[in-house]
């Protein structure tokens, strides 16, 4: 056809034609079968859209129909067909259990237990900029790729691997992203670019998925069931947990195992619980792909145990968030997963400011004003939210720094900015270790060939560990430039001297060295510095399986936040309205106030939607919400007005104290809106989002017995 | 490329249509566009109605008010004729769409696509509003029900557009009364809404009841039975429980990725009970 370039297939993959970060079992082009709705079998280049549109409406897939795997209860039954006939376990992509204590046979001698069943749905990122990204082959033969990820450096090898190519051979780069939130985090666009560019010497070839083809290809949020069964003594100390964790992964592991282990460690909250079964299992299925998403695991394990310890406390007649600060794990005690919390620890602190905050003491009064048909409720929920890769994946970063020849600092920045601002924080802290401002500051973005190995911009590590890099980097250049400057000025000692905006100043006789009259006087070699950061592991060893440990349990850090959801209920429509919504979070020192607000609000949203009216809706392997007019996002109008309050609980281990920040504040909506609307109404749902019909058949008619008006 | 005609009144519209025949005229396009990218509609060129100053007004003609087809639904809503006489079409039109699409969108777009979901429907049946429809030929006004045969189905004549609309306010002893169930607060179809007119003696009883339900049915739902069972009473529990029941029970919708039909006929009964706030106590 005239204007298609190249017509691809799994033929055409010189590579291993897999992808994947643990296992490798996701095709480029699909070679055996096709395992999902999304699955790319041919690869299509044309000059222009109407052209590659015309083209790809000519494919005519020959498929022999197989009978497919819709759900985990039918994936795990003994002749359910295998998704990977090679998988050693079969269906099952991954399993991990912590037992301690006694486990679950220690529920038979608590005073009180409660048991909670939890079904919830598969959340899209829907991030403003869906995957995309361009590449050309270099008349040098190297391959170029831009990409919207958060992941350059894996990508890279993802990449060379799966199209047969050197390492060399290839460079990724990743300018500003659209958005991310872990949708990025693992190869979307990269290697059919680079299939595509092989194809088309010398060509640039560009791909942009349209909000469909996102939808339909791009990773999710896993589905989970879950169940819960907590028991306490009968003063509120937390005995005994039983907890079963169950994530639908879809077709391939892409991350699936680690985020099934994330999951299993804040099983138990940042409790201590002496007797505890947790058990989780990642299962294959036809469905779309699941992977990570801000939260990786911990929101759906949040959303059974915040709600158990809500039921638990209305048990015992206590206050919710009594009832949570008795139990917590404090620095050195151990958690419910076994690991003993050796971090910085500010939960307490944060339970203790929300206790006191107008929302918490008022509700009272502010549910007694529900009008006509109206329920008001006022829920919590506390987390905690482990930082990095976990005791065995080096969670390291490379930061390098330079004093350009023009006399600016050039901060090479090796981790991705998807929107959450990490670029600007990393310039803020070069310029607070060089007394620098923006006005004599550049910034590169990360490029495989400039930037130095960082590892992803995910997991809340993104600033936790590069930042540490960089402090380093950058306290080596200010070194080397105060010697330096002192050699030129002929003064005694580098600490006779003052690293100021732009210039190096001898404060005693006021002589002054521009900083580009230095770079001219230094050679490259010195004018760059290096810094490397490896995060600390934790010794703790709560499990001997060294698979859970590959994927990443346990943590060593935590970031801790609680948060305040205010509902109203509609009895006549089951509408839920979030009225109030109040974040305390400790994720350490904050080195930028607004743009931890802006996560924390961001979270709130995206946990707004996931409790309220997200659903990825899937049946019989097809997606049933195929674009934003039925996959329905909150509305700014949806969102209430949000109180952020901070406990900074320093962290030794960060940039000047800092955790991450990124992903705590997703944990805890979905289950303080879910004990917001049991607070309203006495009652819960088992399966989530909270749609109007879900509350509405909870509610049932209460007008009808002689209910108020 | 598609071709967009820009004409700027009604003898240019009828000139260019002649001169392009397959040609879609559209005002807003917050509909259209969306069905266009789709594929679900072709046009191998557009008519662009936002520049018919003629339709664009407001205005009290005798016992009457005219809203021109071309006025968007921001415009109405901010008029304070609208906002004075015809409460009931207000409300909709605050939860129509989103801010932007109210800043796009037209009356007479609404009208024209006939939705299920339309929001400005079943304030305007209550209302008994008429359309006027222009052509070369002239104009000519249907009952909203002539107009609207169907889900996206209205009378429209070769190339006919909509003109406006014809509402006589209610008095001021009809209470004008409209909700949405939506999915969210903005961007949200219509599970079910209600629109009702209820007129009350001084005493609180009912001395007419007009109610019109959305996206209950494949055009906007009425029920006599209902309106009829509130008739002589008062607006109290009992009585518009009675009406619920009857509105329930009759009542056919469709299950969808929304709802069910099931939610749906229990809500649509509920959303009367709204209406004991009328009925002072």
């Amino acid at each position: 056809m005239p204007g298609v370039e190249a017509v691809l297939t799994h033929a055409q993959v010189r590579g291993s034609n897999r992808q994947g970060v643990i296992r490798k079992d996701q095709p480029v082009l699909v070679d055996d079968k096709v395992r999902h709705c999304g699955d790319a079998v041919a690869l299509v280049v044309a000059r222009d859209q109407g052209t590659l549109a015309a083209a790809l409406g000519l494919i005519e897939l020959e498929l022999e129909p197989l009978e497919p795997v819709l759900d985990m209860t039918r994936a795990l039954e003994p002749d359910a067909p295998l998704v990977h006939e090679d998988h050693p376990t079969g269906n099952i992509l991954l399993a991990g259990e912590l037992v301690s204590g006694r486990g679950q046979a220690a529920l038979a001698d608590c005073a009180q237990v409660v048991e909670l069943a939890l079904e919830l749905p598969r959340q899209e990122h829907a991030f403003l900029e869906t995957e995309a990204g361009w590449a050309i082959l270099t008349p040098e033969g190297t391959l170029e790729i831009v990409a919207s990820t958060q992941t350059p450096f894996r990508d890279r090898t993802e990449v060379a691997e799966a199209l047969g190519l050197e390492l060399e051979q290839v460079r990724v780069s990743a300018p500003y992203l659209g958005g991310g939130f872990g949708g990025k985090d693992g190869v979307t666009v990269q290697s059919l670019l680079g299939l595509a560019a092989l194809a088309c010497p010398g060509r640039p070839v560009k791909m942009w998925w349209s909000r469909e083809e996102s939808f339909l290809a791009g990773v999710k949020r896993h589905p989970a069931r879950l169940h819960y069964r907590l028991g306490a003594e009968s003063d509120g100390r937390l005995r005994a947990l039983d907890a079963d964790l169950c994530y639908d992964t879809g077709p391939y592991d892409h991350l699936g195992g680690v985020v099934m282990t994330l999951g299993l460690e804040h099983a138990g909250g940042p409790y201590r619980i002496e007797h505890v079964r947790l058990r989780a299992r990642a299962v294959y299925t036809n469905n779309p792909v699941s992977g990570p998403f801000r939260g990786f695991g911990v929101p759906q394990a949040a959303a059974a145990l915040e709600q158990a310890m809500d039921l638990m406390a209305q048990r015992l007649g206590l206050d919710p968030i009594e009832l949570r600060r008795r139990n917590l794990a404090r620095r050195g005690q151990r958690v419910a997963s076994g690991a003993r919390l050796d971090c910085s620890h500010g939960l307490e602190e944060c339970l203790q400011k929300l206790a006191g905050h107008q929302w918490w003491r008022g509700r009272g009064a502010w549910k007694a004003q529900a009008g006509p048909f109206k329920r008001r409720g006022v829920g919590v929920a506390a987390v905690m939210h482990g930082l990095g890769y976990g005791p065995v994946v080096p969670d390291v970063a490379n930061a390098k720094i330079e004093l350009t020849p023009q006399g600016k600092i050039r901060v090479y920045s090796g981790v991705a900015d998807m929107g959450q601002g990490n670029a600007s924080t990393c310039l803020q802290i070069a310029g607070q270790v060089l007394n620098q401002g923006l006005e004599n500051m550049e910034l590169v973005l990360p490029d495989t060939e400039r930037t130095l190995p960082s590892g992803s911009a995910s997991a809340s590590r993104t600033t936790f560990t590069y930042g540490q890099a960089l402090i380093a980097a950058s306290g080596q250049l200010r070194r080397r430039l105060l010697e330096r400057a002192a050699d030129l000025l002929f003064v005694a000692s580098a600490t006779e001297l003052a690293l100021l905006p732009g210039r190096v100043r001898h404060s005693a006789s006021g002589r002054e060295l521009p900083l580009a009259r230095l770079a001219a006087l230094m050679q490259e070699s010195e004018r760059v510095a290096v810094g490397r950061h490896r995060a600390p592991v934790s010794q703790e060893r709560p499990t001997a399986d060294e698979a859970l440990r590959l994927h990443g349990l346990p943590h060593a850090v935590f970031s801790f936040a609680t948060q305040l959801a205010a509902v109203e209920l509609d009895e006549l429509t089951g509408q839920v309205e979030l009225k109030g919504f109040v974040s305390v979070c400790d994720c350490g020192r904050l080195l930028n106030q607004q743009l931890a607000e802006q996560q924390m609000q961001g979270a709130m949203a995206q946990g707004l939607g996931y409790a309220l009216c997200e659903d990825f809706a899937v049946a019989g392997g097809r997606v049933q919400t195929p674009d934003l007019s039925t996959y329905l996002l909150p509305t700014s109008l949806d969102a209430p007005d949000m109180d952020s309050l901070w406990v900074q609980a320093h962290e030794p281990s960060g940039p000047f104290g800092l955790k991450g920040v990124g992903e705590v504040g997703m944990d805890g909506p979905l289950p303080a809106i879910s004990n917001a609307v049991a607070d309203a109404c006495g009652l819960r749902a088992q399966r989530f989002p909270l749609t109007p019909e879900r509350v509405l058949a909870v509610l049932g008619r209460p007008w009808a017995a002689g209910g108020r008006p | 490329m598609t071709a967009v005609l820009l004409p700027s009144g009604l003898e240019e519209l009828w000139a260019l249509w002649e001169q392009h025949p397959t040609a879609m005229p559209y005002a807003g396009g917050t509909d259209l566009l969306v069905r266009l990218r789709k594929g679900l509609a072709q046009a191998p060129a557009l008519i662009c109605l936002e520049r018919l100053k003629e339709l664009q007004c407001i205005e009290e003609r005798g016992p009457e008010l005219f809203l021109g087809a071309l006025c968007t639904h921001q415009e109405l809503l901010e008029h304070p004729l609208l906002r004075g006489r015809l409460p009931v079409l207000a409300q909709a039109l605050a939860v129509l769409g989103s801010p932007p699409i109210r800043h796009m969108g037209t009356l007479g777009g609404n009208l024209a696509t006939a939705s299920p979901a339309g929001d400005t429907l079943p304030p305007l049946y209550v209302l008994g509003a008429e359309v006027e429809l222009c052509s070369p030929a002239g104009v000519r006004r249907l009952s909203l029900t002539d107009f609207i045969r169907g889900p996206g189905q209205v009378t429209l004549g070769p190339r006919e557009i909509v003109g406006g609309v014809w509402v006589a306010p209610p008095s001021d002893s009809v209470r004008q009364h409209f909700e949405k169930v939506g999915l969210r607060k903005a961007l949200a179809i219509a599970v079910v809404s209600l629109a009702a007119l209820i007129d009350l003696t001084p005493q609180g009883v009912v001395r007419g009841a007009r109610l019109a339900w959305g996206s209950l049915g494949p055009t906007v739902v009425r029920s006599p039975r209902a309106e009829q069972a509130l008739l002589g009473g008062r607006l109290r529990l009992p009585e518009l429980r009675a009406a619920a029941d009857i509105v329930a029970d009759e009542a056919a919708p469709i299950d969808d990725l929304r709802a069910t039909a099931a939610y749906r006929r229990e809500v649509a009964g509920n959303l009367l009970l709204r209406l004991a706030q009328y009925g002072g106590g």
